[in-house]
């Protein structure tokens, strides 16, 4: 399931209130970009604990998994998956 | 002329029987009657405060209280029945902080005033025994006598005035005043240098810009210069490398000074070869000037660093007029059994290089700590604004729990422009560091909040809710 379209929502919502969800390419480097700071990722983990029920480790907490729409996607899905195991 | 408009002057003031130990208001735009009525004053050994008259009427009231002036006086060029001065009451109201606490080296002559950021502008009360010597150096430092043309370009109340007119007419040299109205007209002040064959030019790097621009329409060179001095502001190398040509007899020298001290370090650039340095270092400091830089933890940097800049000369005020705005700008290091070490703590934000020259930083006001790391708000908001839709920008310093402090951008955009915060933020990708991004972008179409005197009120720029607050 692709869930680019709700990150995007939730994203535009909590961290650029003036911009439309379709501006925000899925793409956009929200690390670089001074959208999510390490702070804002906070929000972003909580998020992903209560929307998807996600634990998020720790150890995974890396930038990285976060930069993009497409990378926080990716890991709800991966993340997903290897709760249906 | 100015010694009949002089006489003329000291005869109505004494006429008056003004309080000698109290000082007077003047408010006069620059012309030649108000010269002659600021010598009136030093003649009559009167202290005076001399506000810039685009000040608004309420804050000039509000200045000429504080300072508890007997009257206030104006120049007149054609008087009724020939009178020179106009004499007026002084502003009711208001907590007069005459005589300042510090004034002990012999009373007080000049009260300039130095723009805060915010509020009342600061009186600043000169000693005569600091003007004279100030007077003294600038005359030995750049020739001046009595056969020297000076070009005074700054208004009236600026400090830059001690070494234009009030060095000038002190040693009998001849002051070409630059009329205020006509201060960015390229030609006239061509003109003006070349027709009076002016020796001696200090003036913010905007004077050079148009001196340059308008030389180049008609090809003419100021060879009648001798001393070009820079002030006030960062002069850009685009500029500085035309002024070997435009000024084809004189040295160039950058000069570094407050109002509370006046003029503290001097750079004199060698730019043969066209060797143009794009960061002007600010020079050495004049003989008789101490000049320090703060490490931030009660010490100094000896070697290369970067940290405020605090000196201590020969020409400074003992202190503000109003003594509660001493603290925290001007301190008593502790001394050696010499005399007691009072230093001025500039605002501004140096670097010392390998090579001990230093250089400007920025004013420590615009740098905050964001996660531990020490950003200029100042670089922040001209990154934005080098966006072609933003009108105008103010970038602040939030508190915040978590990251101490953090940065809120308000961006006024052109009304038809789509500019958001994603673009915005996409713009100034390229241009910032990380720590220096804001963390809130707010985009509005109306004008910044303004100060009394026209410039960003950056107190009530803050995210909006507590905009709301501060207002209240």
């Amino acid at each position: 399931m692709d869930n680019t379209p709700k990150v995007k929502e939730f994203i535009v919502a909590e961290f650029m209130p003036d911009v439309s969800v379709d501006e925000l390419d899925a793409d956009f480097d929200l690390l670089e970009g001074g959208v999510v700071d390490s702070l804002g990722l906070l929000k972003v983990v909580a998020w992903l604990e209560t929307e998807f029920n996600i634990e998020v480790d720790d150890s995974e907490l890396g930038p990285e998994s976060f930069r993009t729409v497409t990378a926080i996607s990716d890991y709800i899905g991966q993340a997903q998956t290897s709760n249906a195991d | 002329m100015l010694a009949e408009r002089l006489a003329a002057i000291d005869a109505e003031l004494a006429a008056h029987d003004l309080p000698r130990d109290r000082p007077v208001g003047i408010r006069a735009k620059k012309s030649p009657e108000a010269i002659a009525l600021v010598l009136a004053c030093l003649q009559r050994g009167l202290p005076f405060v001399l506000p810039s008259v685009e000040l608004a009427a309420d804050t000039l009231d509000q200045l000429f209280a504080q300072a508890g002036v007997s009257r206030v006086l104006a120049p007149l060029s054609h008087g009724e029945d020939g009178a020179a001065v106009l004499v007026g009451d002084p502003p009711a109201g208001g907590e007069a902080m005459w005589p300042p606490p510090g004034a002990s080296d012999g009373g007080v002559s000049f009260m300039l005033t130095t723009s805060g950021s915010t509020g009342l502008p600061k009186i600043v009360p000169l000693a005569p025994s600091g003007v004279d010597r100030f007077t003294e150096w600038a005359a030995t430092q750049f020739e001046i006598g009595p056969s020297t043309a000076v070009l005074n370009y700054a208004p009236l109340n600026f400090d830059l005035c001690l070494l234009d007119i009030w060095t000038t007419l002190k040693v009998g040299g001849r002051v070409v005043l630059v009329d205020q109205d006509r201060a960015t007209n390229g030609a006239y002040l061509a003109d003006l240098v070349t027709e009076r064959s002016v020796n001696v030019v200090q003036a913010v790097p905007m004077l050079y810009r148009l001196l340059i621009d308008e030389a180049r329409e008609s090809g003419r060179v100021f060879d009648s210069v001798r001393y070009a001095l820079t002030t006030g502001d960062k002069m850009p190398a685009s500029t500085l490398k035309e002024l070997p040509e435009l000024f084809p007899n004189s040295r160039l020298f950058n000069v570094y000074g407050c109002t509370e001290t006046n003029d503290s370090l001097l750079y004199e650039f060698d730019l043969a070869d066209g060797n143009v340095p794009t960061d002007i270092p600010i020079g050495q400091p004049l003989t008789g000037v101490t000049a320090l830089i703060d490490d931030g933890n009660d010490g100094y940097i000896d070697g290369p660093g970067v940290g405020e800049l605090v000196v201590k000369t020969p020409f400074q005020t003992s202190g503000y007029l109003n003594p509660a705005l001493n603290e925290g700008k001007f301190f008593t290091m502790p001394d050696n059994g010499d005399e007691p070490r009072r230093f001025f703590r500039t605002g501004d934000i140096v670097r010392r290089h390998d090579d001990a020259s230093i250089t400007l930083e920025g004013r420590s006001d615009f740098y905050v700590k964001v996660r531990g790391v020490r950003v200029s708000t100042q670089v922040v908001e001209q990154a934005i604004q080098e966006h072609p839709s933003v009108i105008e920008v103010a970038v602040v310093a939030v508190p915040d729990e978590l990251a101490g402090s953090r940065l809120h951008a308000l961006v006024r955009r052109e009304g038809d422009s789509k500019l958001n915060s994603l673009s915005l933020r996409q713009h100034c990708t390229s241009r910032l560091a990380r720590t220096e991004m804001p963390s809130t972008i707010e985009i509005v179409t109306e004008p910044l909040p303004k100060t009394p005197t026209g410039k960003i009120d950056r107190k009530r720029c803050g995210p909006r809710q507590e905009r709301s607050h501060a207002r209240g």
